[in-house]
């Protein structure tokens, strides 16, 4: 499989970690790129607090998992390279995810650099990733888990799903399609829908072994963090609470700003369940293609998400790589593309003119914010219809114009 | 008849004023009042750049008086006749060992005016109480009644003085007198401050309330608050320390008035008169001592007048008691204009502070705090920040420079306690206490980057554009050689034996102000962004669930 463009794709990733690179305090401050829960300069004060023996998790500074916490302080330094090899697992992880769709057993594809290219050169994967943001560590996780659900792999996919969850937790979206995925096949049958193959009693040993790995890794983390439980409100409450109001590309933090006080308790909780919501109808109607209907909610994360940042809807589009079945029947590929680029721009532009010119004010970076929705919300719309058109199948060229394809 | 039953009715009211009138003025003033005494001092300091500081000191001493058991729950009877009555009752009611409170407004500048009298001279509000532990009310339930409690007898914003901006930074104000109290307690100190409090007439006004004579005679006369709030810099401060002798109360007046500016820049020459547009016309009947005295200046050339009886060369020392009518002048008569001191003469104080936040970015920035040591020798000095949690302090980014290169052995005993929620949902202070080395004649640059918060909207203040205003940084003495310890009245509690080879500094210093700008929303938002992203997150519901349930069909188009 190692084409040589892949090789130098990788050997380019792992050089940039040894390059030095201009701007790269800004790249860390930047709120685009890395948020309260992955900002590298809080895990670097996490450290500090550690090696000082201050309470990492007192003072609402530190969000990372105390796994991060231990790794860095114990194993190894924090340095870019950690990163870059990150990337480069998640690269190779979606490139066998590719092949285990299409059945590509041996010898190099000639798809498998473009894939890789697709993970390693998309700048919304990149920039947070040289920004030192481990929401790189989080998508690697993703992939993994997928890639060897993907293979059929069983323990060590529901190890890197229990990974993932452990260090965002609102990947627990992804729980069970990547269930549905072990116990079905990863080969695209998008084309054709059928009803769930798999036997759903095998799923629920693996939800029970999946339980095990998550309580080992909540075990080992609250030995780590030492003092009590206030790590769990430290890091995952802050998904549910949002107690830092940095500005981000999604939609929480603003909202949560303007919020009347008395109604905040209220629409936190509207916002967590409305991402819990879209789990089983995506899941059920494409009960078929589990690995699509992944795809599918990892671009509701990427829109959706508390704290998000460019590394969440970058992932998702990267993973658009892995259909390329669903290409024709996409609607609007243009717009959502514009939207992207439009969003892309206009982030850290406004947010430039309002927190370090002082001309702008808040709200154009909410527009701009809202136009990242609007295209996130394009691309996971576009995606879902194509793939649900697909099993209709096509007209045949004479009769194009006579018959169309619609929904009642 | 009429006129008959008024004239009784009068005399009713009128005989005991005139009798009582009568018997005051029979006694001597020298009198002496059971287990109460009472004295003022004035001490007025001539500045080479023509400006004068005058510190009031109000003094009344309760004998044999110690602070209330917090246990005990019975509070005997309180009757005062010199100690002011609202204060005594505050203090019992809390029972509080020790407790400042300044009130100050102005920069005061070290360089050029030294050390003050008071050290306590932080700019807005400050105030400290330490208290013995236990009894039926809790430590922080006694320190907010405290603050409630002074708040309303100073008519000051003390109330904001909330958990926000409370901590308990112990080196840095240690408890004056532990001789002379029970070891068997537990103090615990609280300290806040709030540099956004300005001091006016309404604060002064219950002030001189609690002077025995009000400010009808003696050194109170002199507080004109026309006067007093014009000057350069001016504060109040109440002092109540536990002595071995007794309970004693403190209440001081500073000011640092400006002769020059009065004369249009000509003459530094000052008097009572024309410092505060009134003179001394009697004494306190009450005080036991009352003092004026005026340090003489290193320039010669001046006449000072009334002549000079008592006192030596540094210090001119008048007796109210026998002086009266007083009003004290300074005259330089050969200066035709006053030659103001070329700008660049030494600082008075061992160490110039300065202290700003660098970076034009809303949200992140660099504190950093320059420390020149004029001496020629090391000064280690403890630096105390408290900051409110609207800034967060990057530990792992402070670093201290000398002259470009960085020296990171100057900075140690690194003690920091970031902002902790409370239980009323909101964040404490964060309390960073360092221990630095100053090298001789050289200045110390200490910068830590921070970031500022993104507050919800309701919890900007009114007019949010302008800023919220950080609390002052505190330089406090050390103990060399050893960890941080208290200092104990003015001399620390042991070993003095290497104090020579170092030095640290004599008393509390503090740092100037700052102004932070915090990145704002836009307030009258709240309903367009509730409506804009439900609608966006509608939107992309609607059609995911449209696209989800509807059944697909294969329509013939009609031509």
């Amino acid at each position: 499989m190692e084409s040589s463009s892949f090789l130098l794709l990788m050997s380019c990733r792992l050089l940039l970690a040894f390059t030095p690179i201009p701007l790269t305090n800004d790249l860390q401050r930047d709120h685009q790129l890395s948020s309260p829960l992955t900002s590298y300069s809080r895990l670097k004060e996490g450290l500090w607090f550690y090696q000082h023996d201050v309470d990492p998790y007192a003072g609402g500074v530190f969000r990372h998992s105390p796994l991060l916490l231990s790794l860095f302080s114990a194993v190894l330094p924090p340095v870019p390279v950690v990163w870059a090899l990150s990337d480069m697992v998640g690269a190779w992880a979606l490139v066998r995810i590719w092949r285990a769709r299409q059945r590509v057993n041996k010898g190099p594809s000639s798809r498998d650099s473009l894939v890789a290219a697709a993970y390693l050169l998309n700048p919304y994967l990149l920039l947070p990733s040289l920004a030192l943001s481990t929401s790189t560590f989080e998508n690697a996780f993703v992939l993994l888990a997928l890639m060897l659900a993907s293979d059929g792999r069983r323990s060590p996919a529901l190890l890197a799903l229990a990974f993932s969850t452990h260090l965002s937790v609102s990947t627990f979206l992804l729980v069970l399609p990547v269930l549905m995925l072990l116990v079905t096949s990863s080969v695209s049958q998008l084309a054709s829908p059928h009803p769930f193959t798999g036997s759903t009693w095998t799923a629920y040993q693996y939800a029970g072994e999946f339980a095990a790995y998550w309580l080992v890794l909540f075990g080992a983390a609250s030995v780590m963090a030492g003092s009590g439980w206030g790590w769990v409100h430290e890091t995952w409450g802050a998904s549910l609470t949002l107690p830092d109001l940095t500005p981000n590309p999604g939609l929480w933090w603003y909202f949560f700003t303007e919020m009347f006080d008395h109604f905040r308790p209220f629409f936190l909780m509207v916002f967590s369940v409305h991402l819990v919501i879209y789990i089983l109808p995506i899941c059920i109607k494409f009960q078929h293609d589990a690995l699509y209907a992944s795809f599918l909610l990892v671009g509701i994360l990427g829109i959706f998400k508390a704290y998000l940042s460019l590394a969440d809807p970058g992932l998702f589009l990267s993973m658009f790589v892995l259909f390329p079945e669903v290409y024709p029947y996409l609607r609007y590929p243009i717009v959502t593309t514009l939207l992207h680029t439009h969003a892309s721009l206009l982030l850290p532009i406004f947010h430039a003119l309002w927190v370090t010119e002082g001309r702008g004010n808040a709200n154009f970076y909410y527009a701009a914010s809202l136009v990242m929705g609007v295209a996130g919300g394009a691309g996971v719309v576009d995606a879902c219809f194509a793939g649900l058109r697909i099993a209709m199948g096509d007209i045949a060229q004479g009769e194009r114009g006579k018959w169309e394809v619609v929904q009642e | 008849m009429g006129r008959k039953t008024a004239a009784f009715v009068l005399s009713l009211f009128v005989a005991p004023v005139i009798s009582s009138t009568s018997n005051s003025s029979d006694s001597k003033p020298r009198f002496s009042i059971a287990g109460e005494r009472y004295h003022e001092d004035l001490i007025i300091q001539p500045l080479r750049d023509g400006r004068v500081i005058s510190t009031f000191t109000f003094t009344t001493l309760l004998e044999g008086v110690s602070p209330r058991d917090p246990w005990e729950l019975e509070t005997p009877a309180q009757h005062y006749t010199l100690f002011p009555l609202t204060l005594g009752q505050i203090l019992r009611e809390y029972s509080i060992t020790e407790l400042h409170l300044s009130l100050n407004a102005g920069k005061w500048n070290y360089d050029n005016w030294g050390y003050p009298e008071d050290p306590s001279v932080s700019t807005g509000a400050e105030l400290w109480a330490w208290m013995a532990d236990g009894g039926p009310m809790s430590i922080d339930e006694r320190w907010t009644s405290l603050r409630n409690a002074l708040a309303g007898l100073f008519c000051a914003s003390l109330g904001s003085l909330d958990s926000r901006r409370t901590s308990s930074p112990y080196s840095a104000f240690p408890l004056s007198s532990v001789s002379s109290l029970k070891i068997s307690f537990q103090y615990a100190l609280r300290h806040a401050t709030l540099p956004s409090e300005h001091v006016c007439t309404e604060n002064l006004t219950p002030f001189l309330k609690l002077l025995p004579c009000k400010s009808h005679t003696g050194l109170a006369r002199l507080l004109n608050p026309q006067r007093l709030f014009d000057a350069d810099w001016h504060g109040l401060g109440v002092h109540v320390l536990s002595t071995d002798r007794g309970l004693e109360l403190r209440l001081g007046v500073q000011a640092v008035l400006d002769p020059v500016r009065e004369s249009g820049g000509k003459r530094r020459d000052w008097s009572f008169q024309s410092l505060f547009d009134r003179s001394i016309d009697a004494a306190c009947p009450v005080s036991s001592r009352s003092t004026a005295r005026v340090v003489i200046p290193d320039d010669d050339g001046y006449r000072l007048s009334p002549e000079l009886l008592l006192g030596d060369k540094s210090m001119a020392i008048y007796d109210l008691t026998s002086q009266v009518p007083l009003d004290i002048s300074m005259l330089w008569p050969n200066e035709h204009p006053f030659p103001f001191p070329p700008t660049h003469t030494g600082p008075l104080a061992p160490l110039s502070i300065k202290r700003a936040l660098h970076g034009f970015s809303q949200t992140h920035g660099v504190l950093s705090v320059a420390l020149s040591n004029n001496e020629y020798g090391d000064i280690t000095i403890g630096y105390l920040e408290t900051l409110p949690a609207l800034v967060t302090l990057w530990m792992h980014t402070i670093k201290a420079e000398v002259r470009g290169t960085q020296r990171d052995d100057l900075i140690s005993d690194i003690s920091y306690h970031p902002s902790l929620l409370q239980s009323n949902g909101r964040y404490g202070p964060s309390v960073l206490q360092v221990r630095l080395t100053v090298p001789a004649k050289s200045a110390l640059r200490l910068s830590i980057d921070i970031t500022k918060t993104f507050l919800k909207y309701t919890e900007h203040p009114p007019d949010a554009m302008r800023g919220w205003d950080l609390p002052p940084a505190v330089l406090f003495p050390v103990l060399i050689d050893g960890p941080v310890k208290y200092m104990v009245n003015d001399s620390f509690v042991d070993g003095i034996g290497t104090r020579d080879r170092h030095r640290t500094i004599p008393h509390r210093m503090y740092t100037p102000t700052l102004l932070v700008d915090l990145p704002t929303p836009d307030f009258s938002m709240p309903y367009n962004v509730i409506i804009l992203s439900c609608t966006l997150v509608t939107l992309i519901f609607g059609s995911i669930f449209n696209l989800l349930t509807r059944k697909w069909a294969i329509v013939k188009v009609e031509e």
